[in-house]
């Protein structure tokens, strides 16, 4: 069933490693963002989701009197009688216990905070405006107001970063009661001011590979799983609205830069707020339809990012059809044999020595258009 | 044939031969508006590079302003460097030259290298000053150089601008009355010389000739003097430019004869064509087959491609029939063609017109001259291949061509260029001055420092002021040792080369540190040597790639993520396999520009 997801593209201050579509000191504009949003979403009227996610930006900007006028709004809109996951990611700082009470109030039953590290030197580093303290409170915050599947993003490869202090927001995480973490490798994306001036502090990839895999390892023996690339949960506490996404499945994104996977279609949001809010409705581009060749293997790569549920080849082949699969498999098999993945019957997985050189593989799988 | 006139024009690059040429053809009605076509540069790769490649000939009807009526033969001559005597044969077929000067130049050292061809070959030689319309014409000082560096009465050149037609009805005067008719007689055996040919899918390859006696017709019967081929003539005619067909053609005449000859490498540039009713008349004098002086080693990325490639090079050299070429074997590379080329610049054209015309993505490898490798057998052998050199213990010396290398070159640069030439381990010769601006340098030069990148330098430290020319001077002894290149112990046969012993360490060091920086990160660590046999004289190691995937991906990026894996897909295919290494095109271009 599709994942319904809602960008909120604001924020207080830009971080410097960011990319994502997200506005600094244009709060002014939430509450018509708000209606702008409840005028693109009848657009899909009546679809029945699974998930639902609030991401950003910072969407505990929105704070208490928006969030319930959103929800309230995109429930007369959709069918969420079989909603089973409701994340909205939140900042520390913004994090109150007032608005993750109206949170749990409107039916979110996950929340994702941007803890991203426990040293207040690397937060500084990168242009965070919280600090370690904000971090453990929110977690805190959440907790006592209620949430059980709490999640922390931290970053790996910070300006600055050691395993020592990694290995501390790691364990100040996992101390403070968190189910899920997302550790991603920080990269320096184009046109960003820590790609345009990287400090001589920031990790290379030999060490980002080596910080990684001694969190992996960490995260592991404390009974997390590793079940994405980049992201480890409990038994229980994997991310639904995620799997989605890397099990090729469908979803609705609303707002500005927001993408959408729908009856095999995938579309986004033109990046821009202002022509958003002018004209909600008409903001898709980048349709792409692929053929059912390159869809099947745009299925592949993605599932073998799930590091312990893999890729069932044979279920591939009955959704595609076996003359569109059968070029993926010869492949699988043959870098099977060369150890960058393992199979077990009709299952393969990245090696996980492999996992930080995947694109290896992926590359493999995938033809040109 | 009193009404014949057979010329060429010859100068330095760039002064302007081909506009000339346009603008002769309009003035004699051959053409009527030309809008800087250059009829004689008909290959896009020749009118970029401003070089004609291919000799051609057009002739033209010229009514003098005494009234009466001329045929004027142009002659095309190859404008670059490397075909030296491809020009000489040109040259043989006229009887004039038009030496032409660019005024905002003045003389260069392809216009002393073709001036004295074209004296050697005994023709009246016409100066003429072009571009006198630029605002940087120096007329004067143009007359003096001619005067100083080649003894040619510099009042007397004509002064012209083929651009905007100023001069040329008086240069096409001049020819007239100063280019002698050609001698001949008609009725004497056949005799021509082969200064060009083509080739047409039709009628096979088409001789372009001189007649210097005898006539030929539709029906003759013709041999080829150094080879005995006897072949009947289909067609002849003249060029105006495009073919014509005429009855006959005679001594003085400048033509073309088909005959069906269909075997490309039947016909050189120089051969004599005379009749098989007189097999014992003398060739004429100074032909020689040309020899390719630099060889390289062409490879298709994908070996799947390798019946393209044969069938693109088999349709390239009914075009340039001076490109020779034979199957070779690379362990590192699979089967591919050594070529052989006469000269650097003719190289980087033709491997440029491979790969525009044809389609064709290749590896070159390093280009090769040819040594002479003394064994201690007593046996010498000629290897154009590093690969293929003997056992270090069964040489016992080696010796490298020579060329004579002429440069002019503004005298503040001359600091700049010697040092330039004694790295590349010339020796200077002479040292002249043609004008008081200017120097002329001459040296010894070994052929194989001159390819690595010499001209290109030599442009660069003179600001494009200094110009060369060359050929080939013999063989001399030097101290050489070949350098192996291994890259995770598998020996890369295609970057293999010869050095001179003492400077072998630091160009391996060089390679090594470039193909260590062009070479990937691979899932293992890969070592790089270089070694002279089994000694090694230099080492870096690629560390193995720790990270190299998606970290993010979540639905909203999905299909731009999908496109950055494209990209990098896109980019292994341009990898060539080494044993388990993807080793990128570059690495086999490196050597070419070891140096810098």
């Amino acid at each position: 069933m599709p994942g319904l997801y809602v960008h909120i593209p604001f924020c207080v201050k830009k971080c410097l490693y960011c990319d994502f579509y997200s506005l600094p000191g244009a709060q002014d504009k939430i509450p018509i963002y708000i209606q702008a949003v409840l005028q693109e979403a009848p657009k899909y009227a009546g679809m029945k989701f699974e998930t639902l996610y609030l991401g950003g930006g910072t969407p505990s900007l929105l704070g208490s009197q928006n969030l319930p006028t959103l929800v309230n709004g995109l429930k007369q809109i959709f069918d969420f009688s079989v909603l089973t996951e409701a994340t909205i990611e939140v900042n520390p700082e913004s994090a109150t216990p007032d608005f993750l009470s109206v949170a749990l109030e409107c039916g979110f039953n996950r929340i994702s905070i941007g803890v991203q590290s426990l040293s207040d030197a690397e937060l500084k580093s990168v242009g965070r405006i919280h600090s370690t303290t904000h971090a453990i409170a929110a977690t805190a915050a959440a907790k006592a107001a209620g949430f059980a599947n709490i999640s922390a993003d931290l970053i790996i490869g910070l300006p600055g970063q050691s395993w020592r202090t990694l290995k501390k927001s790691l364990t100040g995480v996992i101390a403070a009661g968190v189910r899920h973490v997302s550790a991603y490798c920080l990269s320096l994306e184009n046109e960003t001011p820590l790609a345009d001036a990287p400090p001589p502090n920031l990790p290379g990839d030999e060490k980002q590979a080596s910080l990684y895999e001694k969190a992996r390892d960490l995260l592991q023996a404390n009974d997390f799983l590793h079940y994405e690339i980049s992201n480890f949960a409990l038994p229980g506490f994997e991310s639904i609205h995620n799997l989605n996404y890397w099990r090729g499945g469908e979803y609705l994104g609303l707002g500005p830069a927001a993408s959408s996977h729908l009856e095999g279609i995938r579309f986004k949001n033109k990046t821009d707020l202002d022509a958003y809010l002018a004209f909600p409705t008409r903001q898709n581009i980048e349709v792409e339809q692929l053929d059912i060749k390159h869809k099947a293997e745009e299925e592949a790569i993605l599932r073998l990012r799930l590091l312990r549920e893999g890729l069932d080849i044979s279920f591939l082949s009955q959704k595609y059809g076996i003359r569109f699969t059968s070029e993926i498999a010869q492949k699988l098999r043959a870098m099977k044999d060369d150890g960058g993945i393992v199979g077990e019957g009709n299952v393969y997985r990245l090696h996980p020595d492999y996992v930080l050189t995947s694109n290896r593989v992926f590359t493999a799988l995938i033809t040109g258009m | 044939m009193e009404n014949i006139r057979n010329f060429c024009i010859v100068a330095h690059i760039d002064h302007g031969k081909s506009t000339l040429a346009d603008r002769m053809l309009e003035l004699t009605g051959v053409l009527h508006t030309t809008e800087n076509a250059q009829v004689l540069d008909s290959m896009d790769l020749e009118r970029e590079r401003g070089i004609t490649i291919k000799a051609k000939s057009v002739r033209m009807p010229y009514k003098s302003s005494d009234g009466k009526d001329y045929i004027l033969n142009l002659i095309d001559t190859p404008g670059h460097v490397d075909f030296n005597y491809e020009v000489s044969r040109s040259l043989k077929a006229c009887e004039g030259a038009v030496l032409l000067v660019d005024a905002s130049q003045g003389v260069e050292a392809q216009t002393i290298a073709n001036a004295y061809l074209a004296i050697d070959a005994g023709l009246e030689i016409i100066p003429v000053i072009n571009k006198i319309d630029l605002p940087n014409a120096m007329v004067d000082e143009c007359r003096q150089q001619l005067q100083d560096s080649l003894g040619i009465n510099g009042k007397t050149a004509l002064l012209v601008s083929a651009k905007d037609g100023t001069g040329v009805k008086d240069l096409l005067e001049a020819i007239v009355t100063l280019v002698p008719p050609p001698q001949g007689d008609v009725s004497e055996p056949l005799k021509c010389l082969i200064f060009d040919s083509f080739y047409d899918s039709y009628r096979g390859v088409i001789p372009h000739i001189r007649v210097f006696s005898g006539s030929l017709k539709h029906g003759d019967k013709i041999m080829i003097k150094s080879t005995g081929q006897v072949h009947e003539v289909d067609e002849v005619g003249y060029f105006s430019p495009q073919l014509t067909v005429a009855e006959s053609i005679r001594a003085g005449d400048v033509g073309y004869v088909g005959a069906i000859i269909k075997k490309v490498g039947s016909i050189h540039v120089g051969d004599t064509i005379i009749s098989p009713d007189f097999p014992d008349t003398l060739p004429i004098p100074g032909f020689r087959r040309s020899q390719p002086m630099v060889f390289c080693g062409i490879y298709p990325i994908s070996t799947n491609d390798y019946v393209k490639l044969t069938a693109a090079l088999e349709k390239f050299q009914l075009n340039d029939s001076s490109i020779v070429y034979e199957k070779e074997s690379s362990a590192a590379l699979g089967w591919g063609y050594r070529l052989g080329f006469m000269g650097m610049l003719h190289m980087e054209i033709t491997l440029e017109r491979l790969k525009r015309e044809y389609g064709q993505d290749l590896i070159a490898t390093m280009p090769s001259v040819i040594y002479k490798v003394y064994t201690t057998d007593g046996q010498a052998t000629l290897i154009d291949n590093p690969s293929k050199f003997p056992d270090p213990a069964r040489i016992d010396h080696i010796e490298e061509p020579i060329v004579n290398l002429r440069v002019i070159v503004p005298n503040e640069f001359v600091g700049p260029i010697m040092e330039l030439s004694d790295a590349k381990r010339a020796r200077l010769v002479a040292m002249e001055h043609p004008d008081k601006k200017r120097a002329l340098l001459t040296y010894k030069f070994p052929l194989a420092e001159m390819i690595t990148g010499y001209y290109d330098k030599l442009k660069s430290v003179s600001r494009g002021y200094a110009s060369m020319d060359y050929d080939f001077a013999g063989y001399q002894g030097g101290d050489f040792v070949k350098v192996d290149i291994l890259v995770k112990s598998n020996q890369v046969d295609a970057l293999s080369f010869i050095s001179v012993r003492e400077s072998a360490q630091t160009k391996a060091r060089g390679l090594i540190h470039k193909l260590r920086k062009l070479i990937p990160r691979q899932m293992f660590e890969i070592p790089l040597q270089a070694a002279i046999g089994a000694k090694v004289i230099a080492r870096e190691d690629i560390v193995a790639l720790r990270k190299d995937v998606l970290a993010k991906c979540y639905g909203g990026d999905i299909t731009r993520k999908r496109k950055l894996l494209e990209k990098q897909a896109e980019g292994k295919k341009k990898m060539k396999m080494v044993g388990a290494v993807e080793v990128p095109q570059e690495a086999f271009l490196l050597l070419l520009k070891m140096e810098e």
